[in-house]
C-alpha cells in the first residue's frame, strides 16, 4: 500500500474511509478519486489509528458500527488526541435520534446508506470547508 | 350187590337162550288161589297213614308207600317202578324204570331200575293189567344179579291222566306164600294211592320250580328296584336341580338340597306343612300355576315356563318348572325347577353392555359395520345409519354405501373390498375417506376393520367407522390460527430486525449506488476511463445479485406460507440465521461465538419454521444482554447430537431468569419486554413440538441463561403399526404430517 506521505500534497486532498463493510471499501475510494481527491481505506479504527495516514487524512467518513472500536469511540479517541479531523458518519441505520446525537458530537454529517453521489460530494465539501 | 340193573340195556344176546314170556307168568294164579279175607280195618289205616305222609312229607311218599305195600301184603319186598327219560325225570315217554323207593329185603337195590320194552314192568305196561311174575331173571337176564331172586312178584300199573306212568310190586323171595286175589285188590287200591303221590310229587316239583323261578324273579325285580331306586335317589341328591313332590292339595311332601337352597327353607318348614306352593309363588305368578295345575288334570304333565318364588327373607328368585304326576289321574306328583338367576344376572349385564355400546357409539359418533366377505353380507349399526343419514334398518348395500361415499373417494372402497377379499384369511386395516351427504355438505370419516373367523370359519370384518369431521374441522382451524400465530411472531421478530434488514439491503444498494456514480464520471472523463468503469459496472451487477438474494432470502423467511418438510441441517440453518442478524448483534455489541458440531444428523421439518425458532431465541439472548457491562456480551450458539436426536443450544451472559419462571417464560404472552408481545418463545416452543422435540430453558452456572432444543432425528407418527395398512384419502395437508 502506498504510503500517504509519496502522495503530492497540491495534487489531492486524503479522505479516509473506515469501514468494515468490503464494498464500501472496495467502492466508495473509486468515487472519491473521480471527486477529485486522493482516497485510502481502511477496515477498522484501529487499523487507521495504528496507519500514518491520520495526520494527512482531512476528511474522515467513518462507519458508525463495527465490531472493537465503533466510529463513535473513534471520533472520541480523535477529540482525545486532537486530531481535528472533520468526520462524516456513514450508517445503513436510518436512526435519527443516533444522526442528531453524532452531529452534536461534532460529526459534520451522517449519511444513511444507500446515499447518493451528490449526497456525499456536498458533505465531503462541508467537511473541508466549513461555513 | 350193586345195581346191576344200572348196567342198562343189556343187548339181548340171541345166543343166550331166555325163557319165554309166557313162562315166567302165571297171573291166572292169582284168581285160582285161595283169597285172604280183607282186612279193611289195615286196610284203612294203612290209606289214612298215607294220606297224612302225603300230607306232611311229600317227599318221601314213596317210601312211605313201598313200606305201606310190604305191610298189608305181607311179602319179601315192595317198591315202586317209576318210567323214566333218563333214569331220573319221570316221563310217560321214558325207555327206563327206575326203583325210587323199595322197602324189604330188596332195599339196597334202590335207584336200579329196568329197561322199558325188555322187563317185567314194561311188561305190564305192555299189556296193560296186573302181571305176576315167576322167576323173572329167567327171561330177562340182567335180573340175575339181582339178590335174592324173586320166586313171584306181582306188579300193577298206575295211571296218571290216563297213562301208564309205572308199577307198584311185590316180592316173595320163597315159597311162604303166595299172591292171591286180595293181594291183586289191595295193589289196585294202592296202585290209584301211588298214582295221586305221582301227581302230587309232580305238582309239588313244579311248584318247586315255580317258587325257584318267582323267587329268582321277585329277586331280580328288588334288584332292579335297588338299582332304580339308587338311581333315583342319585338324580335327587345331585342337586343338579332342584326336585320337588308335591300333591294336587298343594302340598309340599319332599324335596331335595337343591330345592331348598334355592327358597332358602330347610326340611323343617317343608315337613311342617307350613310352607304350601302357594306360599312360594308370588301373587302376579299364581294364574300360571293354576295353569300348570288344569295341564296337570289333563295330561298328566306341565310344560316348562318361567316364574319366580319367593325366599324366605321374601327376595324372589327367577326359575325354569316343569313336572308331572307319579300317575296318570293321580294325585302326586314331582317337578323340576331350575335356579335362573344366573342366566337372568347374564342377560341384564348384556342387555347393559348393549345400551353402552349403543350409548357410546351415540356419544363417540362411532358407527360400526359387520361385513361377510362370501356372501357380501353387510350389518350395519344404528349409529352408523345415522351418521350416513339413511333409515336405520334399511338394506345395506354397496350400491348404498357408494350412492353417500364421496366421488373421489369410491375407488377406496373398491381397494378395502379387494383387501378384503385377499384369501390369507384377512388382515386388520385402516382407512380414511369422505361422505358427500345429499345437501353437499362433506364428512369424514375414519374406520378401523379388524378380520375375524365366524362360527362357521367364514371370513368377516368387523369393523369401526367414526364421524371425525369434526375434529378434521378443528384440526384445520387449530392449524389455520397457529399459522396465523406464526406469521404474526415473524412480523414481530421482523420489526425488531429492521438493522439487520437495513443492513443486508442496503449493503448491496449502496454499493449499486456507488459504483454506478462511480461509473459514469469515468466514462465522462476525457479520455473515458473504460477499465476503471467496466469494473465498477461488474461490481454493480454483483451487489444487484446480492439484493436480490437478501430479499428472496428474506422473503422466504418472512412471507406466510404453510409449513413444508424436508431434511433439515441445523448448523446451515444456524449459520444463516446468524448472518441474518448479525448486524442486530454488532450493533447491540454481542460477540457471537458458534459451536457447531460436525457430527450433528439431519432432522426432518420445516427449514423457515425452525430458522424461525433460532432467530428468537438469538434475539432473546441478545436482549438479554442489552445492560451487561462489565463483562464481554457473548453469545454461544452450539449444536451438538444427542443419541438419535440433534440439540440446539443458544446461550448468553445476561439478565437470566428466575429459577420458577424456567417454564412460566414459554407461556403465551409471558413477556419482560417492554413493548414485547410475549409470543415468540411460546410459539418457537409449538413449532418445536411440532416437530416432535422439546424446547426448554435452563439456568447457568454464573450470570445468564440457556434455551435448548433438540429434535429427534426421524419424527414420530411415520412410524406404522404392524398390521395395519393405511389407505389414506387425500385430505386436508396437516403439518407434520407424512
Amino acid at each position: 500500500m502506498e504510503s500517504c506521505y509519496e502522495r503530492s500534497a497540491i495534487d489531492r486532498i486524503l479522505v479516509s474511509v473506515v469501514d468494515n463493510d468490503g464494498s464500501v471499501r472496495e467502492s466508495l475510494p473509486d468515487l472519491l478519486t473521480q471527486f477529485g481527491f486522493a482516497a485510502r481505506a481502511f477496515s477498522s479504527a484501529e487499523e487507521f489509528l495504528a496507519s500514518d495516514c491520520v495526520d494527512q487524512t482531512r476528511c474522515l467518513l467513518l462507519d458508525v458500527a463495527m465490531p472493537g472500536m465503533t466510529g463513535p469511540d473513534l471520533q472520541q479517541e480523535l477529540i482525545r488526541r486532537r486530531q481535528g479531523i472533520p468526520i462524516i458518519f456513514i450508517t445503513a441505520d436510518r436512526d435519527m435520534i443516533i444522526r442528531q446525537r453524532l452531529i452534536e458530537q461534532g460529526a459534520v454529517e451522517c449519511l444513511f446508506k444507500p446515499f447518493s453521489d451528490m449526497a456525499l460530494l456536498e458533505a465531503v465539501n462541508s467537511a473541508l470547508h466549513p461555513k | 350187590m350193586v345195581n346191576s340193573a344200572k348196567s342198562h340195556d343189556v343187548p339181548v344176546d340171541s345166543s343166550v337162550p331166555t325163557a319165554s314170556l309166557e313162562s315166567i307168568l302165571c297171573t291166572e294164579e292169582l284168581q285160582r288161589r285161595p283169597s285172604r279175607r280183607p282186612d279193611y280195618e289195615k286196610e284203612n289205616q294203612a290209606l289214612v297213614k298215607l294220606a297224612s305222609a302225603l300230607a306232611d312229607s311229600p317227599t318221601t311218599i314213596f317210601r312211605t308207600l313201598a313200606e305201606t305195600i310190604q305191610d298189608i301184603t305181607q311179602c319179601d319186598s315192595a317198591g315202586l317202578s317209576l318210567l323214566t327219560r333218563d333214569g331220573k325225570t319221570p316221563h310217560v315217554d321214558g325207555k327206563r324204570f327206575y326203583w325210587p323207593a323199595i322197602a324189604g329185603m330188596w332195599n339196597p337195590h334202590v335207584g336200579g331200575g329196568t329197561p322199558r320194552h325188555f322187563g317185567p314192568c314194561g311188561d305190564v305196561l305192555d299189556q296193560n293189567r296186573t302181571l305176576l311174575f315167576t322167576h323173572f331173571e329167567r327171561r330177562y337176564p340182567y335180573l340175575m344179579p339181582v339178590n335174592p331172586a324173586a320166586e313171584e312178584c306181582l306188579l300193577v300199573p298206575f295211571y296218571v291222566d290216563g297213562q301208564a306212568v309205572g308199577t307198584i310190586w311185590g316180592i316173595m323171595h320163597s315159597d311162604r306164600r303166595k299172591f292171591d286175589a286180595e293181594d291183586d285188590r289191595i295193589m289196585a287200591s294202592l296202585g290209584k294211592f301211588a298214582s295221586s303221590a305221582y301227581q302230587a310229587l309232580a305238582h309239588i316239583e313244579e311248584l318247586k320250580i315255580q317258587v325257584a323261578e318267582r323267587e329268582k324273579a321277585e329277586a331280580e325285580v328288588r334288584q332292579l328296584a335297588r338299582g332304580l331306586e339308587a338311581k333315583v335317589r342319585r338324580l335327587i341328591d345331585a342337586n343338579v336341580v332342584g326336585i320337588v313332590m308335591w300333591n294336587l292339595e298343594g302340598e309340599i311332601t319332599g324335596a331335595n338340597e337343591a330345592f331348598l337352597r334355592m327358597v332358602q327353607h330347610d326340611r323343617e318348614d317343608l315337613a311342617s306343612g307350613r310352607v304350601r306352593w302357594t306360599d312360594l309363588t308370588p301373587p302376579e305368578w299364581r294364574g300360571h300355576g293354576e295353569q300348570a295345575v288344569a295341564d296337570l288334570k289333563a295330561t298328566g304333565m306341565f310344560q316348562p315356563f318361567e316364574k319366580e318364588y319367593f325366599r324366605k327373607d321374601g327376595s324372589r328368585v327367577p326359575v325354569l318348572l316343569g313336572g308331572a304326576l307319579f300317575e296318570e289321574s293321580g294325585n302326586e306328583g314331582v317337578a323340576f325347577v331350575l335356579d335362573l338367576s344366573e342366566k337372568k344376572r347374564a342377560e341384564s349385564a348384556l342387555r347393559r353392555s348393549e345400551a353402552f355400546l349403543a350409548e357410546g357409539q351415540r356419544l363417540g359418533q362411532i358407527g360400526s359395520f359387520s361385513w361377510r366377505v362370501a356372501t357380501d353380507e353387510i350389518t350395519w349399526s344404528a349409529e352408523l345409519y345415522r351418521i350416513y343419514e339413511l333409515e336405520i334398518g334399511a338394506p345395506v348395500t354397496l350400491e348404498v354405501i357408494r350412492s353417500r361415499v364421496h366421488p373421489e373417494d369410491v375407488s377406496l372402497i373398491e381397494k378395502m373390498k379387494m383387501v378384503g377379499q385377499e384369501r390369507e384369511g384377512g388382515r386388520d386395516f385402516e382407512w380414511q375417506y369422505r361422505l358427500l351427504m345429499p345437501d353437499h355438505s362433506i364428512k369424514y370419516m375414519h374406520a378401523v376393520a379388524h378380520a375375524t373367523r365366524d362360527q362357521d370359519g367364514q371370513l368377516e370384518y368387523i369393523a369401526s367407522v367414526q364421524d371425525v369431521t369434526a375434529r378434521r374441522l378443528a384440526e384445520e382451524a387449530r392449524d389455520k390460527a397457529r399459522s396465523e400465530l406464526a406469521h404474526v411472531a415473524r412480523v414481530m421478530t421482523l420489526g425488531t430486525l429492521t438493522a439487520s434488514i437495513a443492513h443486508e439491503l442496503n449493503q448491496p444498494l449502496s454499493g449499486i449506488i456507488t459504483n454506478a456514480s462511480t461509473c459514469m464520471r469515468m466514462l465522462a472523463n476525457d479520455p473515458p476511463d473504460v477499465d476503471g468503469a467496466r469494473e465498477t459496472a461488474r461490481r454493480t451487477i454483483r451487489d444487484g445479485n446480492r439484493a436480490s438474494e437478501v430479499i428472496t432470502r428474506l422473503r422466504a423467511l418472512f412471507c406466510k406460507k404453510d409449513a413444508t418438510t424436508e431434511s433439515v441441517n441445523l448448523n446451515d440453518a444456524a449459520l444463516e440465521v446468524i448472518a441474518l442478524s448479525l448486524a442486530d448483534l454488532q450493533k447491540n455489541g454481542v460477540v457471537l461465538r458458534p459451536e457447531l458440531a460436525d457430527d450433528l444428523p439431519l432432522v426432518t421439518g420445516d427449514r423457515v419454521q425452525l430458522q424461525q425458532v433460532i432467530l428468537n431465541l438469538v434475539l432473546n439472548a441478545s436482549d438479554a444482554m442489552s445492560g451487561v457491562d462489565d463483562r464481554p456480551r457473548q453469545l454461544v450458539i452450539r449444536t451438538e447430537r444427542e443419541d438419535d436426536r440433534a440439540r440446539l443450544t443458544v446461550q448468553d451472559v445476561g439478565v437470566g431468569i428466575e429459577p420458577s419462571g424456567v417454564d412460566k417464560v414459554f407461556e403465551p404472552f409471558y413477556t419482560t419486554k417492554s413493548g414485547g408481545m410475549g409470543i415468540g418463545l411460546s410459539v418457537s416452543r409449538s413449532i418445536i413440538e411440532r416437530h416432535h422435540g422439546r424446547l426448554w430453558a435452563t439456568l447457568n452456572d454464573g450470570p445468564g441463561a440457556a434455551f435448548s432444543f433438540s429434535i429427534p432425528r426421524t419424527p414420530e407418527g411415520l412410524a406404522r403399526a404392524d398390521g395395519i395398512r393405511n389407505i389414506q384419502a387425500p385430505a386436508v395437508a396437516s403439518p407434520g404430517a407424512a
